[in-house]
């Protein structure tokens, strides 16, 4: 070898080596991103736990939407999330998750829920009571003509003739609530003196929508209904603009100060019912976290430990190369962040076993090349080349498999693919570059060399002479 | 190869194994839990557990119809109770709290799940969607890949034996829980269709892995011959004829055993991480581990001794049909 070629070998393994010493030093780097997120309380990246870990309360809200045009059930199902979330942000409890989630395509009727997870709140009867206080609030018109034929069929028959629903739905409810107020009405003529009302203001859209109805159905009544029971049934004189309203019932001053509360919180365009609650002990959640990164620890040592044994030097490499992976998916789970759960953190134990696969398979290929003679630089080279068909057929699959989950699955299933999909692009890359890098970057040997690096680069339990 | 040499007894053993499954799964049945049926869940634990008896007496009270009280240590060592029953209103579960806190000193409720039975119905339909389209994805997505090789066995078989192994691999762990279910009260819930599809992620990866090394040994080892041949409506079309140098179940055989090792040692680690996780993992994963792990076994058995062994099965099937033909 001439001396000119000599030192171009010389600088090439000069740069391969300073990309393995970048490649070492980011993962330290994402190490202590994690390390220093993760010891630190005011941490600006806290891992986020699901409430089966952190403790707290989940509970899951069905909401009646049969009588809302299809096109409109999304708008008002946000509606109903933004009370509900001001309704739980009373409590004071710290990051509560209102969603909605909707029942996908699968099943034949389409049902809107509400989740509402509280972390930290295990007195689940008081988070249901104080979601409850909300009130459904709708404005329906009256019918005289079925009004009064129900009435008078009961009454001259005796049989009771399946009567019509005389209220007629105006699509007026307390979705277009702007405020409330305690009022007193004031006297007229010395008779109602002082009777306490609540006295409503709609927003534009609900003034509009107001004027619209009252100015059609001047004559008619408008029947005002709270949490489904009718409150009273004023008639209307003329159109209303402005958007005012007045709740009258007969209330106690205090009956009418809570209403005007409740109001203002926001009224529910919705029926809800409780459909499922779910609470967790927040020692138990504990528990079973600290379990959880046991599992993770011990897992992680007998799978590096494995690849060490088995691969010797190439393993060692596999097991910074885990290590790198374990460094950015714990990064990726606070950055995304990725709610976990004790489900999410054994499906991570999991892929710690199986994230070191696509090393095993370069490994393989790359004995067969060093084997038959091939220098350990090449033989690395011609592993990655040979392995990367079945790499990446097997990775396509299973991230096809993991966006299919996400796509149609309810919020549990879609946290598990959500980790499942980021742990196999992320072994992958963590093989193709991290391992590939370190591999590289080796001094060089061949299997007839009988010196002990030679030794390192074989495989198996024992070592032949 | 002896996967390959003696694939009728390997083929054998799995279809005795599939039926033994299914035969399982049919007399035990799956035990459901309330992720699928509908139920509450309460689980209490104590300082010192009072009698069951007494806690039962009292629960009797209640009107919670048909109910399973069990005893259980919790994730701290605790003793205490799961009491299963139907759904249980806000009401209820306040009555049936008060009852279980009451029945002996440090009375507390670790967790409670209530889900409606529509809920749980709808669930089980997502996961069966779940599993049937993921395993579509991957017939179409192996069919698509080994596209290139569909000589002797056409590309499509390569997925659809794919998928028969699939099949084998989440019947044994389905009747792993059954068995569970029966002789542990263990119950399926959520997480047990999680380790399935997990299960299935596994395993086709697994077959795949040995099918890519099928594919690379086929394309080294056959002579591509083009001819002109003038079709019926009088156009030229080129027809390419493949030749292969060695049979075809030496080179599946061959590719068997260059993937072997990688089998084995995944299969391993996986394993290693798992018995971790059974072993220092929290309660409420341990039937996900078990599920898991029985997965992963039957998994490792179907790519080496199923999916190869039935593609040899197949070629030879196809080529008999051929001279028969002729």
């Amino acid at each position: 070898m001439s001396k000119e070629k000599e030192k171009e070998g010389g600088s090439e393994t000069f740069i391969r080596r300073f990309h393995a010493f970048s490649v070492l030093v980011l993962i330290g780097v994402i190490g202590f991103f994690v390390y220093s997120n993760t010891v630190n309380e005011e941490a600006k990246y806290p891992f986020k736990l699901g409430l089966d870990l952190a403790g707290g309360s989940h509970l899951v809200y069905e909401a009646d939407v049969s009588k809302i045009a299809p096109e409109e059930v999304g708008d008002l199902m946000n509606v109903l999330r933004d009370v509900i979330e001001r309704r739980v942000n009373i409590f004071g409890v710290s990051e509560p998750i209102v969603q909605v989630e909707s029942s996908s395509f699968v099943s034949d009727e389409r049902v809107e829920r509400l989740v509402v997870e509280l972390p930290g709140v295990t007195d689940v009867s008081e988070a249901v009571k104080e979601i409850g206080k909300t009130p459904l609030l709708e404005f329906r018109l009256v019918d005289e003509i079925a009004l009064a034929n129900s009435y008078a069929t009961t009454t001259a028959t005796g049989t009771v003739p399946l009567p019509e629903d005389p209220f007629i739905d105006t699509g007026l409810t307390g979705r277009y609530l702007a405020s409330a107020a305690l009022e007193f009405a004031g006297g007229n003529g010395g008779q109602l003196s002082n009777e306490p009302i609540v006295s409503i203001v709609f927003n534009a859209e609900g003034a509009a929508l107001f004027e619209t109805i009252t100015r059609d159905h001047t004559g008619q009544s408008l029947a005002i209904f709270l949490d489904g029971e009718m409150i009273s049934s004023p008639r209307i004189n003329e159109a209303i603009v402005g958007g005012r309203a007045i709740i009258s019932g007969g209330f106690t001053p205090e009956e009418a100060r809570e209403l005007a509360k409740n109001l203002n919180f926001g009224a529910l365009p919705v029926p809800i019912e409780l459909a499922s609650t779910q609470t967790v002990g927040a020692s138990l959640g504990e528990e079973v976290l600290q379990k959880g990164m046991q599992a993770g620890v011990f897992g992680l040592s007998l799978v590096i430990l494995f690849m060490v044994l088995w691969y010797r030097l190439p393993g060692l490499v596999a097991g910074v190369s885990l290590l790198g992976y374990v460094a950015v998916m714990l990064a990726l789970f606070k950055l995304i962040p990725v709610t976990l759960t004790a489900a999410g953190l054994a499906g991570f134990v999991l892929s710690l076993g199986m994230a070191v696969d696509a090393n095993v398979l370069v490994f393989e290929r790359m004995k067969e090349e060093y084997r038959s003679g091939q220098k350990s630089n090449e033989a690395a080279r011609v592993g990655f080349a040979r392995a990367w068909s079945a790499i990446r057929d097997g990775n396509v699959t299973s991230i096809l498999s993991a966006i299919l989950l996400f796509w149609f699955g309810t919020s549990l299933v879609k946290g598990f693919a959500l980790v499942f999909g980021l742990g196999v692009v992320v072994s992958m890359l963590s093989a193709l570059l991290v391992t590939r890098t370190l591999l590289l970057a080796l001094p060089e040997s061949q299997i007839d060399k009988s010196t002990l690096l030679s030794k390192l680069y074989n495989s198996g339990l024992i070592v032949k002479k | 190869m002896p996967f390959i040499q003696h694939r009728k007894i390997f083929l054998g053993i799995a279809v005795v194994v599939v039926l033994a499954a299914v035969g399982i799964i049919a007399a035990l049945g799956l035990p459901l839990g309330i992720d699928f049926t509908g139920g509450a869940l309460t689980e209490v634990a104590y300082e010192q557990l009072p009698e069951k008896a007494y806690v039962e007496t009292s629960l009797d009270t209640q009107g919670l119809g048909q109910y399973s009280l069990r005893e259980t240590k919790d994730e701290a060592g605790r003793d205490g109770f799961i009491l299963r029953t139907r759904d249980l209103t806000e009401e209820e579960r306040i009555r049936v709290s008060g009852v279980l806190t009451d029945a002996s000193t440090g009375g507390e409720i670790t967790r409670f799940t209530s889900i409606g039975p529509v809920i749980g119905e709808e669930l089980k339909d997502k996961a069966l969607w779940a599993i049937v389209g993921v395993s579509l994805i991957i017939i179409l997505y192996v069919a698509f890949a080994f596209a290139g090789v569909s000589y002797p066995v056409g590309s499509w078989m390569y997925g659809g034996i794919t998928i028969l192994a699939l099949l084998h691999d989440v019947l044994v762990p389905t009747a792993v829980m059954a068995l569970l279910g029966y002789f542990a009260g263990m119950e399926a819930d959520v997480l047990f269709v999680m380790a399935l599809l997990a299960v299935l992620g596994y395993s086709v990866n697994d077959t795949i892995v040995v099918f890519d090394r099928v594919r690379e040994n086929l394309m080294k080892h056959r002579h591509e011959k083009k001819t002109k041949v003038v079709g019926t409506d009088g156009l030229e079309r080129e027809e390419i004829t493949y030749k292969l140098q060695k049979p075809f179940a030496e080179i599946v055989g061959e590719a068997v055993s260059q993937t072997l090792m990688r089998s084995i040692n995944t299969s391993l680690t996986t394993l290693a991480a798992l018995s971790a996780l059974y072993f220092f993992g929290g309660e409420v994963t341990r039937t996900f581990t078990l599920v898991l792990i029985a997965g992963v076994l039957a998994g490792t058995y179907s790519s080496i001794c199923i999916a190869n062994p039935l593609l040899v099965f197949v070629a030879e099937r196809k080529a008999a049909k051929e001279t028969e033909a002729k």
